[in-house]
């Protein structure tokens, strides 16, 4: 008897259960069935006063119907919830697309950012970074990099003259001096900065732009070496492996003095509008270190040797990014600065 | 430079190089070619026409011509050349000619076919004379123009050759040659041309042989002053100099060629027999070749006869003594000038010419006597009936020796990085000119040529680059030096500004880069005066004369010039201020950062926007109301303090700065001291840890009552002060005033957190906190509400 009451209730507790279409109802199913005073409690009285015989056999389903009841219950009742659950987060949607407040991230000058860039990997190579003023002297400027009054090389560089004497640094390479005699040799550094040239402004040409002068001073440097720290330098910056060729240059401050070039970006050397259909572009100036600016610095040429190069950062910027006109640069205008 | 290349190839016997292999190389190996242009391509189309009959067109000036072009051959063409006329002789053009880019055709004028055209010397490119057609004696129609070939240019960069005075002529491009590909040097001057015997026909006194180490010259006679024969004028016309005439031309074939600039001075036009060297008389003036005047001062070098200078030494003669269709006698001038005071000449005449661009790079005096040989060779070939007179004058002081250098081959092996054998050192030397024999074992000791040794060659390193440039940089094999691997020197600076930059970018500020230049009224503007900026000498407009000593003129600018394009914006910018100094040191530059925020409906939300960026700066900053300048918001202006010091200012630009330019929104700016924050940054203490509160803290509000213009952080400060150890933590609420406050006061709200570090307080203990507070800030006249 009881069991076939057993049997009955989980039928029909478990068909009420599958039809119960809201929380509320699978609770008064369960309540019905599995609650304080539910069929199964009554079953339960009846099973207490059973024969033990009977009550061992019986036990077994009486925990089984019991415990089907109550797993398919939870079951039930996770999945009302979940679907609950969803329902009211569904109402919660959002348009994602719809813009964000507050503020952005500016944006560093482009001059900024291709600087750090350099310094980075100057750095990594134990290159120190220096800073020179801009105002600067005569002797600086060109006595001490073996450009002595009335030599035709200052006449490459037209100079701004100031009230003071003193004049607008016409390069980086000042800052040689200047490191040579702080820091003494052996020597490894960089100096990037502004330099100023008194000519005309028009989308070529500027007054004002960025150098970043290289130095290294140490007891044996080579052309080979110096080659091997442009294609380095280059390849790294360009991020592909660079082909430089080094050609005869007149520099006062290096002996031999070189011109850089490197193959074509464009046109991978085959020609092109770029590089004038020679394969070729002119990059920088370099050289291994005149004795004489050695000296001047108080170095001896016969114990150190170095070499020296200067980069043109507003040349690189504007091969790099495209730049046309070369005015943008110090222009201030955001809509160009604010495209980097 | 231009140098022609079929010059290159007179003096490179052999040469088969052709013109684009042969400007690679020299650019390589020597100095930059900026290119090569043909020239003269149509000479061997272009023939000689007998003009056998003119008749006028039926309109226009231009003449109906009939032409025998040779081999029985005739054509018409089309001409109004004033000196047309029948008989003579003319170059004629065929059809089919290119000539300067254009094809000459078969041209249809004023109804009638032209058949090519006849030419001017202009026109095909020998000279600059476009007045008529070139007439041309002892030639036979149909046949070529003689001596007539065409060439290539190649035009070398001349700032890579300011160290090489003989590449300023052929001869030194012609050896450069030479050793590139192999082949031997022509040297096409006959020293033993020069007259030996006799007197000299003119003396020379020279006052300074530093200013002028040699002067040589010649007298010719029996001269007819006519045109030079077509080769020698196209020849000067193709590398850019004007042809003159028979005796000029030959002083320019010498400097193109040498080079040895030259000049020739009529013989009868000067006073006396002797030609004096000295600098200018204090007002002494010179009307010159060019019909210029100049005004000489006593650093001019002059060359002067008995009445007064008759050139300026080095760069151009005098119109007085220049050689006129009359000449009949010429003195020929060939001297060495000292570099820097042609060069000084020349910049304060502002006068640069062919002869000064080759003297200033500080020419071989052994030139001189080579120049004269050449230019009388060349003078009795293209005027047979010219003669010398008396000897040569050579006036030198002793000639200063360039002692030999002494070049150890380990030398040029260790600065290249690349084994080379000492027999190669020696055969490069040798090829260009230096004699280099070996003294001890590897050791060369190198004799400089003449040519070189002025100002180019005087060390060791010198003679590497030789070696490098010749044996060619491609050779070398790029190597990494050994060297000790040190971290390199970190200038704080440098880490502190770009630490700045990152923290602005972050707060949405763009970085602009504004000139190192401030005119006067936007220095003006922001309260100072020239007389407190460096002025610049030679400013490139009259709106960059001075040094900036604040960035603030420059980002007012960018303000006004983006407010077009934007109605909100952050800019910053990371600048030097350049602060004159009394003393003849260097100016003080200091870099200062300027940060600007604009905005066309900016109110005064937007100071304390900035106020909070300038705390992300420089974290913990306080800002005390101070008296506003000029450019600055009268009542909206303040210090900025930072680690015990005034680093800055955060102010609103004054408003009507911005009216005057027709803009009405509103700016707010800090301007800092970076090199006074990263002082102060770099002598802070590195953090110590303190260890986090284990007991839990208690928190109550207070309103504090006060004076409307009591500042707020005072009031904190105070808060703070009677607070004690227990205060955990102290934040603003809000700040009131109105109804019901009397007027001129306002509540000023607080919470507060208190705990113990050793034990959790109890109520009482919090209530005694409280008390006190609350007791301590009435001691000093404050209230408290609610």
């Amino acid at each position: 008897m009881l069991e076939q009451k057993l049997e009955e209730l989980r039928r029909a507790t478990l068909a009420a259960f599958a039809e119960a279409i809201s929380l509320e109802q699978l609770e008064e199913a369960r309540i019905g069935a599995l609650g304080r005073k539910g069929t199964l409690a009554q079953i339960s009285k009846e099973f207490a006063k059973l024969p033990p015989a009977e009550k061992a056999a019986l036990g077994k389903l009486l925990n089984s119907v019991k415990q089907d009841l109550e797993s398919d219950y939870l079951n039930k009742k996770q999945r009302f919830e979940e679907a609950d659950l969803a329902e009211r987060l569904a109402k919660e949607w959002i348009d994602v697309t719809l813009p964000a407040p507050g503020i952005r991230p500016g944006s560093l000058h482009p001059i900024t950012q291709l600087q750090q860039e350099i310094e980075d990997l100057f750095t990594s190579l134990g290159f120190a970074i220096l800073d020179g003023p801009e105002v600067e002297t005569e002797e600086h400027n060109f006595d001490a990099l073996n450009i002595p009054p009335a030599h035709p090389a200052r006449d490459m560089q037209d100079t701004f003259w100031l009230s003071n004497g003193h004049l607008l640094r016409t390069h980086t390479s000042p800052v040689q001096v200047r490191g040579m005699r702080q820091l003494g040799p052996p020597l490894r550094m960089i100096a990037p900065g502004r330099v100023f040239r008194n000519e005309e402004v028009d989308a070529s040409h500027e007054h004002t732009f960025y150098q970043l002068e290289g130095m290294m001073v140490d007891r044996e440097v080579s052309v080979a070496n110096l080659i091997f720290f442009m294609k380095t330098l280059l390849s790294s910056i360009f991020k592909r492996d660079i082909t430089v060729r080094l050609r005869p240059g007149y520099f006062p401050f290096v002996e031999p003095g070189f011109e850089l070039d490197i193959r074509c970006l464009i046109c991978g050397g085959s020609g092109c509008a770029v590089c004038k259909h020679s394969g070729w572009v002119e990059l920088l100036p370099c050289g291994l270190v005149h004795p004489n600016v050695l000296r001047d610095s108080n170095i001896d040429p016969e114990e150190w040797g170095g070499f020296a190069f200067g980069l043109g950062l507003t040349r690189l910027a504007m091969m790099r990014y495209g730049i046309d006109d070369i005015r943008q640069l110090q222009g201030g205008d955001l809509r160009f600065l604010t495209q980097f | 430079m231009k140098f022609s290349y079929q010059w290159l190839c007179e003096l490179t016997p052999g040469l088969s190089t052709d013109p684009k292999t042969l400007q690679r190389l020299i650019t390589m190996k020597t100095a930059e070619c900026e290119g090569i242009e043909p020239f003269g391509a149509h000479f061997t189309q272009v023939v000689a026409a007998r003009v056998i009959g003119v008749e006028p067109t039926a309109k226009g000036k231009n003449k109906l011509v009939q032409i025998d072009v040779g081999s029985g051959k005739r054509a018409t063409v089309l001409c109004g050349a004033p000196n047309l006329r029948e008989g003579m002789l003319a170059p004629w053009v065929p059809p089919g000619t290119s000539l300067e880019g254009k094809t000459i055709g078969r041209a249809v004028m004023d109804g009638v076919e032209s058949e090519g055209m006849l030419a001017s010397a202009a026109e095909l490119g020998i000279n600059r004379d476009h007045s008529g057609l070139l007439e041309l004696f002892d030639v036979q129609p149909g046949q070529p123009l003689s001596a007539l070939v065409p060439d290539w240019i190649i035009e070398i960069d001349n700032k890579s050759l300011t160290h090489r005075p003989d590449l300023w002529g052929h001869v030194g491009m012609a050896r450069e040659v030479a050793v590139i590909t192999g082949l031997r040097l022509f040297d096409p001057v006959k020293i033993n041309v020069l007259p030996h015997c006799g007197d000299p026909a003119v003396h020379v006194e020279i006052a300074n042989h530093d200013l002028c180490p040699r002067y040589s010259a010649l007298v010719l006679e029996n001269i007819s002053i006519e045109p030079s024969p077509l080769w020698l004028q196209a020849r000067l016309e193709s590398i850019g100099l004007n042809a003159i005439n028979n005796i000029v031309d030959v002083t320019n074939f010498a400097l193109a060629e040498l080079p040895q600039p030259m000049h020739a001075f009529d013989a009868d036009k000067l006073q006396g027999n002797t030609i004096y060297v000295r600098t200018a008389h204090p007002g002494e003036i010179l009307r010159a070749l060019n019909d210029e005047t100049y005004e000489l001062t006593t650093a001019d070098l002059v060359i002067a006869d008995a009445a007064g200078p008759i050139a300026l030494a080095g760069v151009i003669g005098g119109a007085d003594s220049a050689i006129s269709e009359t000449t009949r006698r010429v003195v020929l001038e060939s001297a060495n000038f000292q570099a820097t005071s042609v060069r000084q000449t020349s910049a304060r005449h502002k006068l640069r010419t062919d002869a000064s661009m080759r003297f200033e790079k500080s020419l071989d005096p052994e030139n001189t006597l080579r120049g004269l040989a050449r230019a009388l060779e060349i003078v009795h070939q293209v005027s047979p009936g010219v003669t010398v007179r008396g000897s040569v004058t050579d006036n030198f002081a002793p000639l200063k020796q360039q002692q030999p250098v002494a070049l150890p081959m380990s030398f040029v092996v260790g600065k290249l990085g690349k084994e080379i054998s000492q027999q190669q050192v020696v055969e490069i030397l040798d090829a260009l000119g230096f004699q280099a024999r070996e003294t001890a074992p590897g050791l060369l000791t190198v004799t400089i040529p003449t040519w070189r040794a002025t100002k180019d060659i005087g060390i060791k390193d010198d003679l590497v680059e030789e070696i490098g440039r010749i044996i060619g940089y491609d050779e070398i094999t790029p190597a990494p030096p050994l060297v000790a691997s040190i971290p390199p020197y970190q200038s704080p600076m440098r880490q502190y500004l770009r630490t700045v930059r990152t923290r602005l970018v972050n707060q949405g500020f763009t970085e602009v880069y504004n000139y190192s230049f401030v005119a006067e009224a936007d220095m003006r503007r922001f309260g100072r005066g020239p007389e407190q900026h460096i002025a610049v000498r030679n400013p490139i407009a009259s709106e960059q004369t001075h040094l900036r000593r604040s960035l603030l003129p420059g980002i007012y600018r960018t303000i006004v010039n983006n407010v077009r394009h934007y109605s909100e914006f952050r800019i910053f910018e990371i600048g030097n201020e350049i602060h004159p100094d009394a003393s003849p040191n260097l100016p003080d530059e200091i870099p200062h950062a300027v940060a600007a925020l604009y905005g066309a409906h900016a109110d005064e939300r937007d100071f304390f926007e900035l106020k909070r960026v300038l705390e992300c700066v420089l974290p913990d900053a306080r800002v005390a109301a101070s008296a506003s300048r000029s450019h600055e918001h009268p009542v909206r202006a303040a210090e900025v303090h930072w680690r015990g010091s005034v680093v800055g200012r955060i102010f609103e630009l004054q408003p009507s700065l911005l009216a005057d330019e027709g803009i009405k929104g509103r700016a707010v700016l800090f301007d800092i001291d970076l090199r006074l924050a990263q002082q102060l940054s770099a002598a802070a203490q590195e953090v110590t840890y303190t260890p986090v509160r284990k007991y839990p803290t208690s928190g109550f509000d207070l309103s504090v009552v006060t004076a409307l213009e009591k500042p707020v952080a005072q009031i904190q400060d105070d808060l703070v002060n009677f607070a004690g150890p227990e205060l955990a933590a102290i934040e603003f609420i809000r700040q009131y005033d109105g109804s019901p406050l009397d007027a001129g006061q306002k509540s000023v709200s607080y919470h507060l957190e208190i705990g113990a570090l050793d034990h959790t307080l109890t109520s009482e203990e919090g209530e005694d906190i409280r008390s006190r507070i609350i007791e301590g800030m009435r001691s000093i006249g404050y209230e408290f509400r609610g």
